[in-house]
């Protein structure tokens, strides 16, 4: 909303206040100015011409030289270029000396004639030319016959005005009128607002209007018919009022609407009252598929939500959104009937939503309109076609209503409850004043048990909470001291699902990985690198109803697009590689289309891209499947679940099936992770790259807090290093799972360790075969074990290796 | 045998012995020099196996002679052993060189995105002050979303946030503050409610520099008997110097949230120039970095807190402006833009 600082002057004297200090003011009050725009842009030393003559430039073909009187002295001679000039027009003439937004006017001689100064277009005024019509734009700003020659244009054109925009909250529809401004700066300021209803004349003809209320959802409707009316535009002080507010000056009778509304908010149209049939103005619902061609020459399409405006024959209006072209008002009509009307805040809404349209009508009556201003605006407006077009009244204020009145609101309110809400000590003395500056009036029942009266300008004021917020406000909310809650001490806990999220995070970054954050809103076609199939679950996204892009449009099942796309990112900005990892939820619905809140499972997902960084210990190398497992054991170790995981060959299609693996952990399948499945690598522009995800959700459960030492052993331990060769499908964890199993077989737990340190194919080996060396470390915890039963097992394991995986000792 | 030549060749033994030890240049030629000079073949013990031709009177002193021969021979070769081995280590250190100023061997560290280190931060300062940490769904339920927090349908204010549907009930939250009604749901009828909440939100905005599709957000919200707007400044106020500094001030302002009533838009002193003015706070001295405010009434009801016996307040906090106020980040898309360049600098800090 607007507010112009001249117009305010006129309600409540702040003259002695200046601009900058109402808007600090106001948006400490909670109605933040979020610009301060002095209306003149550089305009000084211009004043009203009075083009005497005007003939062609002797050298120039489109020339013109006029002489200008400018109220004083000689007249002027001035050559102007604007193909409009006519003689005996009165034009806004910046004088030698003068300043335009453009820069400074000087006497000049153009082609060989002096020219005394300049004509001025609305352009080089400064004005809002998007909202003036086409006429008052092209060639120079024609002022009315009437203006004063000579006159300062600043001052004709209101340009010493200062205009706040202020970024209402939505609560404060009163707001959206100058009356409700007022009366908001006379509460800051504590100082009276002079803004009277205008007096209502008595007509004794009857109305030829006959209004209908048929829905309920129409409180109210007063109409008033104008006739006589001489079809001229606004006068110019209007036109300025309506430009510096940001409203488009039309006509007569469409200013003087929109004047009245920004005057008293209430949203009023004016139809051409010849174009309602029988005169008869029937509110109702409209039909189903029910159409209107509005104001703005659209067809637009009903339903039976909208009000809408008709007469017996036909629908002339959507209430509170839009008039129809049918009825509008034009230069040629001379009768008008002018609606004021009250209706259904959320059923206005739902049209303009529907419609697109946010017309400044609509959006004051989706906020609440002032049930006493429907009157009030209605009497102002016809008075001001009255006056300014030369119009009469036809009859009096038509009112119609529909239920029962809206009734002022009368709150209880217990200076004591305010102070406890607040952690205040203000005395009730002072919070009596508050009201008495907001124009509430306060009945004490009995000692400190109020009732305030709330002025139906005011519909925001609905609660206690309310009226407390308005002695903060009004107070200021720097009275509000700072205190710390009484009250039982609590301990701030995380829940097992952030300390696991947090501790994967320290785990993941201490093994060097960055952690990324992506966007959970994807493009459909994100899994379609995957090699999902057709009726995969990864491929079930949520969409959105109305997404901004389709790159942004369904809720990701998958965490690899999203990292995938991170890892192209950089290597196209010469990155070489990178170990990345995300901690982030994934959208699985029950079923589509959607019925109920889907799955939200969180993962931690990781991708290894590139190379690794090459230095003076290393070469650059691409990362590999082992890169990734490293991270998971060291993950799994990190939370005492390596021991009890399991790895097995995995099948995810997004993996090659043969550099993959997943991760069991007590009959639940945890995650996987591995090189990319080629075709994947290929769509995604990284070849080579492994992937790793994890389900958060799954192992929560399984987190352990618990750190407990084991004595040190007491005995030695013995080593023994073993080669072995075996076909190269073995799996170095079966060899590993046998061993132990054999070493235990007569339940004394001797092996305490056993672990593969080298792997070997090549000269030596056959070629279908691999060697591997295992380590394996005996060691009892009640006695030093001696050479002839280390070997006894040793035997045992080998014995076992043969027999299972026709293992041979490599000599 | 002569006992005069005796000695003399002593003499003579000891005087080539000496001088061939100076010769000496490596640990085998000592050794060599040892077996020869001192060994049981060495010329002193010729001299001594020729002691039974001496007079048996003079053969103490030929002994002696001998035994203090072999005594300095002994002592000779102790130092020049050692001086070899000294000179043999400088030797070798003089030869033993890095170059200190190649990278040893790096394990490079990983690193935080800088908005879980905000929220991480946000998250430990107020376990501090005795805060739970909850976390709610991000498809939300129109009912959860608005409607329990005093924004019925086509009702203006959800204009203040923009919303993507699902479908007619379920959309993307746009805030974190459905959790303030799930919360009190499943606490009723216990106090003190004392939780914040952490979590991704969505409005249907543009992405721009300031704007995004998709944010974080932090919520607070603490109910029980008694709790003052007061108390909202309070606590505010001590989060504010944990995470900004100790001079940190903040500063209330009338707002309007409708699930909030009074309401307040809360300033910090900012972060760039503590208060002096700056482009970052257009000159105030002030940040804009949270809403806040009393629980609204209807909010209390209708999550099972009677309002006329308890009272509370709620704050929520964007993580994005207070990681880019805190780190200097201009654009709210570089945060999800994950370039690594800008990422790896939180491995460290300046």
């Amino acid at each position: 909303m607007r507010l112009s600082y001249q117009w305010l002057c006129e309600y409540v004297d702040v003259r002695d206040i200046s601009p900058r200090a109402l808007a600090e003011r106001l948006t400490a009050a909670g109605l933040e100015v979020e610009a301060l725009t002095p209306r003149n842009r550089g305009v000084s030393g211009v004043v009203v011409g009075h083009v005497l003559t005007c003939e062609p430039h002797p050298n120039g073909d489109r020339l013109k030289v006029c002489t200008v009187d400018a109220g004083a002295g000689e007249p002027l001679t001035i050559v102007c270029g604007a193909p409009n000039v006519r003689a005996g027009q009165r034009v806004p003439t910046a004088l030698p000396g003068a300043t335009l937004p453009g820069g400074p006017i000087k006497r000049v001689t153009i082609r060989g004639v002096e020219s005394n100064g300049m004509l001025c277009s609305a352009e080089e005024l400064g004005l809002e030319v998007k909202l003036l019509p086409k006429d008052l734009t092209e060639g120079l700003f024609v002022l009315p016959e009437d203006t004063p020659v000579g006159e300062d244009i600043v001052k004709l054109l209101q340009l010493d005005d200062v205009i706040l925009e202020i970024g209402l909250t939505p609560n404060r529809s009163d707001c959206l009128s100058m009356r409700g401004l007022a009366y908001e700066v006379g509460a800051l300021y504590d100082r009276p607002v002079r803004f009277s209803p205008p007096s209502e004349p008595s007509v004794p003809e009857p109305s030829p209007v006959r209004v209908s209320i048929e829905t309920e959802r129409c409180a109210r409707y007063d109409a008033q018919v104008v006739s006589g009316l001489i079809p001229r535009p606004s006068p110019l002080w209007m036109q300025m009022r309506l430009l510096a507010m940001g409203i488009r000056p039309i006509n007569l009778m469409v200013d003087v609407t929109n004047y009245v509304m920004l005057e008293w908010g209430q949203p009023l149209h004016a139809f051409d009252f010849e174009q309602v049939r029988e005169g008869h103005i029937i509110v109702r619902q409209a039909g189903a598929d029910e159409r209107l061609v509005t104001l703005d020459g659209q067809e637009r399409v009903l339903n039976d939500d909208t009000i809408v405006i008709a007469d017996p024959e036909r629908a002339i209006g959507i209430a509170g959104v839009m008039g129809g072209e049918n009825s509008e008002v034009r230069s040629s009509t001379r009768r008008v009937v002018i609606e004021s009307a009250t209706f259904d805040a959320a059923s206005v809404r739902r049209t303009g939503q529907r419609l697109g349209l946010r017309s400044e009508a609509q959006q004051r009556f989706e906020k609440g309109v002032d049930p006493v201003a429907v009157r009030a605006a209605l009497v102002r407006a016809a008075q001001l076609l009255c006056d300014l077009g030369g119009g009469r009244r036809e009859g009096g204020v038509v009112s119609v209503t529909r239920g029962e009145a809206a009734v002022a609101r009368r709150l209880e309110f217990s200076p004591e409850r305010c102070n406890r809400l607040l952690g205040t000590d203000i005395p009730p003395s002072e919070m009596r004043a508050v009201f008495r500056r907001l124009g509430f009036s306060v009945q004490e029942r009995d000692a400190g048990a109020w009732e305030v009266d709330i002025p139906t300008r005011r519909p925001d004021i609905a609660l206690e909470a309310d009226l407390a917020e308005e002695i903060a406000r009004l107070i200021g909310y720097g009275a509000i001291p700072s205190t710390l809650p009484f009250g039982a001490t609590t301990v701030g806990v995380r829940t097992p699902s952030q300390r696991l999220r947090r501790r994967t995070r320290e785990v993941l970054t201490g093994l060097g990985m960055t952690e990324v954050f992506t966007y959970a809103l994807t493009h459909p076609s994100s899994v379609d690198a995957l090699g999902l199939a057709a009726d995969s679950p990864y491929r079930q996204m949520i969409p959105l109803r109305m997404p901004m892009s389709e790159e942004r449009s369904v809720l990701r099942t998958h965490l690899l697009p999203s990292l995938a796309q991170v890892a192209q990112y950089n290597l196209a900005r010469d990155v070489a590689g990178g170990q990345i990892f995300e901690i982030a939820r994934v959208y699985w619905p029950r079923r589509l289309p959607l019925d109920a809140q889907p799955c939200e499972r969180t993962q931690w997902a990781g991708l290894w891209f590139g190379t690794t960084d090459a230095d003076v210990w290393n070469r650059a190398r691409r990362y590999d499947f082992y890169d990734a497992k490293g991270a998971v054991e060291v993950w799994l170790e990190a939370f005492g679940w390596l021991d009890g995981a399991e790895f097995r060959p995995a099948a995810s299609p997004w993996l090659h099936p043969g550099r993959a693996a997943e991760v069991w952990l007590s009959g639940m399948r945890i995650g996987s992770f591995g090189e990319l499945h080629p075709k994947t690598a290929a769509s995604l522009e990284l070849e080579g790259a492994v992937y790793a995800e994890f389900d958060l959700d799954l192992v929560v459960e399984r987190l352990s807090d618990r750190w407990l030492v084991e004595p040190l052993p007491r005995h030695p331990a013995a080593r023994r290093d073993l080669a072995v060769v075996v076909h190269r499908d073995v799996m170095a964890q079966d060899l590993l799972r046998v061993a132990e199993e054999a070493v235990h077989a007569d339940g004394e737990r001797l092996l305490e360790d056993i672990r593969v340190f080298d792997v070997y194919t090549g000269p030596g080996v056959p070629e279908d075969k691999k060697s591997v060396a295992i380590r394996l470390t005996f060691r009892s915890k009640e006695r030093t074990l001696t050479d002839e039963e280390v070997d006894r097992l040793v035997q045992r394991v080998l014995s076992v290796w043969t027999a299972r995986f026709a293992a041979a000792l490599r000599g | 045998m002569d006992v005069g030549a005796l000695e003399t060749t002593i003499l003579d033994i000891e005087r080539e012995a000496l001088g061939a030890l100076e010769q000496v240049a490596d640990r085998a030629a000592l050794e060599e020099w040892r077996v020869r000079y001192l060994g049981k073949k060495s010329p002193l013990s010729q001299v001594m196996r020729q002691l039974g031709s001496v007079a048996a009177e003079e053969r103490p002193r030929v002994g002696e002679a001998v035994n203090r021969c072999r005594d300095r021979l002994q002592t000779a070769w102790e130092t020049a052993k050692e001086a070899l081995s000294e000179r043999l280590l400088n030797e070798r250190l003089a030869s033993e060189r890095v170059d200190v100023t190649l990278p040893g061997r790096r394990r490079e560290r990983g690193a935080l995105h800088p908005l879980v280190r905000v929220m991480q931060e946000v998250e430990d300062i107020f376990l501090g002050m005795g805060f739970t940490i909850a976390e709610g769904p991000e498809v939300e339920t129109d009912e959860y979303n608005f409607e329990k927090l005093n924004l019925p349908k086509d009702h203006p204010a959800r204009d203040m946030q923009d919303t993507f549907y699902l479908t007619d009930a379920l959309l993307l939250r746009t805030h974190t503050s459905p959790m303030q009604v799930r919360t009190m749901e499943a606490m009723r009828p216990r106090v003190p409610v004392k939780v914040i909440v952490p979590g991704r939100v969505y409005r249907r905005d543009e992405d721009d520099a300031t704007h995004s599709h998709a944010f974080n957000q932090i919520e607070g919200l603490v109910v029980d008997e008694g709790i003052r707007m007061s108390d909202l400044k309070g606590v505010l106020e001590q989060f504010a110097r944990a995470m900004f500094g100790p001079d940190q001030a903040v500063r209330l302002r009338p707002s309007f949230f409708p699930f909030t009533e009074p309401s307040a838009e809360v300033d910090v002193r900012c972060i760039n120039c503590g208060g002096a003015g700056c482009r970052v706070c257009k000159d105030t001295g002030w940040i804009e970095i949270l809403g806040a405010g009393m629980v609204h009434p209807h909010v209390l009801d209708w999550a099972g807190y009677d309002h006329r016996r308890y009272s509370g307040f709620a704050f929520g906090m964007g993580v994005e402006r207070i990681a880019m106020l805190k780190y200097g980040i201009e654009d709210i898309r570089h945060l999800y833009q994950n370039d690594l360049r800008l990422l790896r600098q939180f491995a460290r800090p300046v």
